[in-house]
Parts: structure tokens; sequence; C-alpha cells
């Protein structure tokens, strides 16, 4: 079964090719240690985000989201605040390979940069393939997952994936 | 004529990989990969442990087939550190697996250890092995999904499109692969090849040197791509003959293949460019950075430090002085480079200068040494400017090629490298 994921969008990174290693910084990144990157998280876009953000939140992204050379931790520490899934414009692929393999729900969806606003309640409807915007009433289209993706967001990453194989 | 349309490069690899059968772009496939590389990532010591307790894992299928290499954080500043190099450095001798063990930069190493091989397709965490495409090798970063690559004989993946780039022409002197890059960023957006495969393809990849090849499309992430892969010339047929470690038949595109865009690009036209902060998508030109103060030098990463960047740096510093106060560090990307390096007298006469020379790692890279501090400012060759990347998050990283890099240490702040290359 597809996650369900109905939640606000806790924050709109509206940039083309937004790399993600920005959200914690990579000198944060570097020392390794949770508590520091989850203390600095978001400080050079909104001070207060860790106030803010709740289970069940969604990240929106612009196109290309994830830019660069991504790594894990900024990720990690966004899912540890209880954010359930990235919607974007599009993905840059090792952020989104790596974010599904996580078992971190990532969807692309033209036109959700644009149209939602900071904190509208917003819900994935997987069988029909639509964004549901419910502040506003809208919906948009969702481009729909791969095979592979698929399987991937069904069983919550590849780890649980390959633990439901027979691999001896 | 069957009026069915030709294959990519890709598809053509990607095809022998899952069987044999035709794949198109778009398709879901399970991959066998011909190579599957690693260096010590988040967890990787955990891993066999994992596969062997959650997987049921034991031996690696084809151990032949992997390659460990230890390059981050080389050398170890602590001993927790060695103790996680040394763990394994035992794994791998219980698996049979190879490991390159301080030999240089893996991605680097690999293409002088046979993993290049024209036609093949490789695997690794780290996207950086795009480079590998300079000799024809479909070569992916599939971050953690390289777990599944460990522990199963295939990797589940749709097959990509491919952007087809043409090039024409000649690089000035002076101007470098990296140029090209962001040339073609500039031109055409950072997310031009989004999710696809960037093909190099044209007359000018004749004039491009391996080195100029290994370094464009080891940078393909940031025209968003899946990977880059060129052509093989005969110069790269020649150079991977004797060292690859598996006979395959050359892949090449079809005339009639179908691409997500075809797009041209006259090497003439380019000229030096540099990707200011705080992204590699901001790409601006050289003159407008003219005159402005720097402090720090870094040549070297998986994307430069080879024998070329050297030889440019070598000829713009031979005879003279860097600029008092700056620091310029130098990283030969490999020890095979080292080592040739040294025999050319390039190291005499980057070290003559100034330069403080390392023997390779990607340490550098990311800031765990030659850190740098607030308010610095620093002219890299290497692979990444977000804020912090080499040091403190409130010094600024530019980014642009070995020549740039040496020209502005000269002089102490950016420098145009035309005037070294005048005759």
């Amino acid at each position: 079964m597809m996650p369900t994921i109905r939640g606000r969008a806790a924050y709109i990174f509206g940039e083309a090719n937004f790399d993600v290693d920005r959200i914690l910084g990579f000198d944060a990144m570097r020392s390794h240690d949770h508590e520091r990157m989850k203390a600095g998280a978001m400080r050079a876009f909104d001070t207060e985000f860790a106030k803010e953000v709740r289970t069940g939140d969604i990240l929106i992204g612009g196109s290309n989201f994830g830019y660069g050379h991504p790594h894990g931790p900024p990720m990690a520490i966004m899912r540890s605040f209880g954010v359930k899934a990235v919607i974007a414009e599009s993905f840059s692929p090792l952020y989104l390979m790596g974010e599904l393999a996580a078992g971190f729900v990532q969807i692309t969806c033209g036109g959700i940069s644009e149209t939602t606003q900071r904190w509208d309640e917003l819900e994935v409807d997987w069988r029909a393939g639509r964004i549901m915007n419910h502040t506003s009433g809208t919906g948009l289209d969702f481009e729909a997952p791969t095979r592979n993706e698929r399987l991937l967001l069904k069983r919550g990453g590849l780890f649980a994936l390959l633990r439901s194989i027979d691999l001896s | 004529m069957s009026g069915e349309p030709g294959y990519t490069m890709a598809e053509k690899i990607l095809a022998r990989a899952c069987g044999g059968a035709p794949v198109r772009a778009g398709q879901d496939i399970q991959a066998r990969p011909d190579f599957i590389l690693a260096y010590v990532f988040g967890g990787f010591v955990g891993f066999p442990k994992l596969i062997e307790r959650d997987f049921g894992v034991t031996r690696l299928d084809a151990p032949e087939r992997f390659g460990l290499f230890l390059d981050h954080n080389i050398p170890v500043t602590d001993t927790k550190l060695e103790a996680r190099m040394a763990e394994v450095r035992a794994w791998c001798g219980r698996q049979g697996v190879e490991i390159h063990d301080g030999a240089g930069i893996g991605h680097v190493v690999a293409s002088e250890a046979g993993y290049a091989v024209p036609g093949a397709f490789a695997v690794h965490f780290d996207g950086h092995v795009s480079q590998l495409g300079a000799f024809g090798t479909l070569a992916i970063g599939i971050h953690i999904g390289l777990y599944e690559a460990f522990a199963r004989s295939t990797i589940g993946m749709a097959v990509p499109e491919t952007v087809r780039v043409t090039l024409s022409g000649r690089l000035a002197a002076g101007v470098m692969a990296r140029d090209l890059m962001h040339h073609l960023i500039s031109r055409f957006g950072a997310d031009f090849c989004n999710r696809k495969v960037l093909e190099l393809a044209g007359s000018a990849l004749e004039t491009l040197s391996l080195d100029d090849l290994q370094t464009f499309t080891g940078l393909a992430m940031f025209t968003g791509a899946l990977t880059a892969i060129a052509a093989p010339t005969d110069k790269v047929l020649a150079h991977a003959q004797g060292r690859s470690r598996t006979q395959l038949a050359p892949v090449f595109s079809d005339p009639d293949a179908i691409y997500a865009a075809d797009l041209t690009c006259e090497l003439d036209e380019v000229r030096p460019l540099i990707a200011a902060p705080p992204s590699s998508a901001n790409i601006v030109g050289l003159e407008t950075l003219i005159g402005e103060s720097l402090d720090v030098g870094y040549l070297g990463s998986c994307v430069s430090g080879r024998i070329e960047d050297l030889r440019v740096a070598a000829r713009i510093l031979d005879g003279r002085t860097i600029k008092p106060g700056f620091t310029l560090n130098v990283v030969p990307s490999s020890r095979a480079i080292m080592v040739q390096a040294a025999q050319e007298g390039l190291i005499a006469s980057l070290a003559a200068a100034g330069a403080f020379i390392s023997s390779p790692t990607c340490s550098y890279c990311y800031g765990a040494v030659g850190a740098l501090t607030a308010g610095q400012r620093a002219i890299s060759s290497g692979t990444l400017n977000i804020p912090g990347r080499m040091g403190s998050a409130d010094a600024k990283i530019y980014l642009g090629s070995a020549a740039v890099v040496a020209a502005s240490a000269v002089e102490g702040r950016f420098a145009d490298p035309a005037r070294y290359f005048t005759p």
C-alpha cells in the first residue's frame, strides 16, 4: 500500500536547482553531530522552522530540487522533524534515488511550487494521481512513479524491500 | 528497413546488462552492473553485518565485480577512523574484494585500474563516478541504492533518456574542460539534462584529451544529469586496450537513435567561467571577478588534479612565486599521477613557487584538511561551493579551472590565465 500523505506545506523552496545541503550547511554536516545539525537546520531560510514544523508536514521544491552532490543528513533531519514527503517540480537524480531508497516520499508535480502557499493543507491521492490542495480547493496531476519507485514507496525504502526478498 | 528507430549508447549498454533484449528509455529493468565501486560511505562498516543478518547474504555475487577505494579521510587523523579503515580492509580480504588503499581518489583510480571499460555498466554511491563516461562506460551514482548492488546481483532502475551534445571546434589555450561544463550550464541551464544521460559526440571529441573528458563527465551532475558518456574515440579505445578488466565490444549510439534533446556547442566560443557561491549553478564570467582578492587556492579533487591540470599549473607558476599571503594547496588526484608529475618535474616547479603539495586524498575537497576560516575567499578546482564545504560557512568558494587557480595564485586575486599562454 502506498503511504498516506496529508499535511501542511511547511516550507516552499521556490528557487530552481536547490542544493539540499544548504538546509544544514556543510560545516554542520561535517560534524556528524545529529543534535547540532538539527539545532541549526533551516537557519538560513527560517529561524522559526524547528518550532513550527510538525509531524505529517510536506516540503515543496522547485525544479531540479536536490541539485548538486546531495548528502543524506539534510533530509534525515527533516524526517526527524516529522516531515513525510517532498513534492517538487522536478528532482535531481542522485537526490531522488537516495531519498526514495531511504523510504522518503518524493513526488514530481509540475506547477506545485507556484500554486501552493506556505501552510496550505495538501493530500496525495495516489489512485487519481493528483495532489489535492484542501486550502485552495484545487488539484494538480503528478508524474506517476516508475515501477521501482512504487516498490520502494510501498515497502518503505530499500532496506525494507531487500528484507522482503529471499536473497540467500 | 524495419522502421524501428535506433538505440542510444545508454540503451545498448543497459540492454546487455539486463540480459540482451533491447530496452528503451522509460522502461523499468533489473540490470546487473559489471562493476560495483564504493568508498567508505556512511554506515558502510555496518553493512557487512547488515546484509548477513537482515538479508541473509554471506557471500557477494562475483566479488571480482567489486572495488573498494580508501580515499576519504586519508591520511587518517584519529584512531577511530583508522579502526574503520582496518575493518574495511579485513572485510574486503574475507570477501575477496579488491581494495585500493591510499592509491588516490577512487574515481580517478578506477579509470587507471581497468574499471573504465568502453561499453561497461558501473555503479557507485557517489555521482562523480560519471567520469568513467569519458571512456564510454555508463557509470552511475546511485547513492544508498548501492546497498542493493551489494545485496543482490541486479539493481532496479528505469532506462534513462539521453541528451546529445555535439561538439565542434577547439578549446583556446588556457581554456579547460571545466570552462566547457560551466559554458553549457550558463547556456542551457543547470537542469538541461535533468535525470537524463548527457552524451558527448562530434568531431571535437578528438581534440579533447582524456583528462578533459574525464573532468567534464565527472561534473555531469551539475547539469542535472544522471551521468555523462562520450562516444569512444580511437584514442579512448587504444587507452582502454590492455587496461580493461573485462573485454566488451565498444558501444556507439545508432545514427537514428532517439534523443530527448539534440544540442550543439562550438568549443571556440568557450571562455573562462566561474561557479560563484552558493551553488555550481551560479555561473559568472571570469572577467566580472578580475582583480577581486583571494586568500586560498585549491587544485585537486576527483574533477581536477590530473596530469594536465598539474602541467598547466606548473607552466603558469614555473619561475614565478605565489603571492605572499596566498595559500595554494595542490593535490594530485592519484598516486600514479603524483609519480608522473614528479618525473616530469612538475612537483618541483609547483613547490618552488610556494605551493603546498599533498599526496592524493579527497579530504581537501570537503575541508577535512586545508579548511577555510570565516571571511576567506578561495578559488578551487574542486567539486562544490556550497557554504561550509571547505570549512567555515562564512568563507566563499569560487570554482574554476586549474589554469584560473594557478594564475590567481600568482596574483593573489582573480586572474585570467590567457596571458600565460600567449606565444
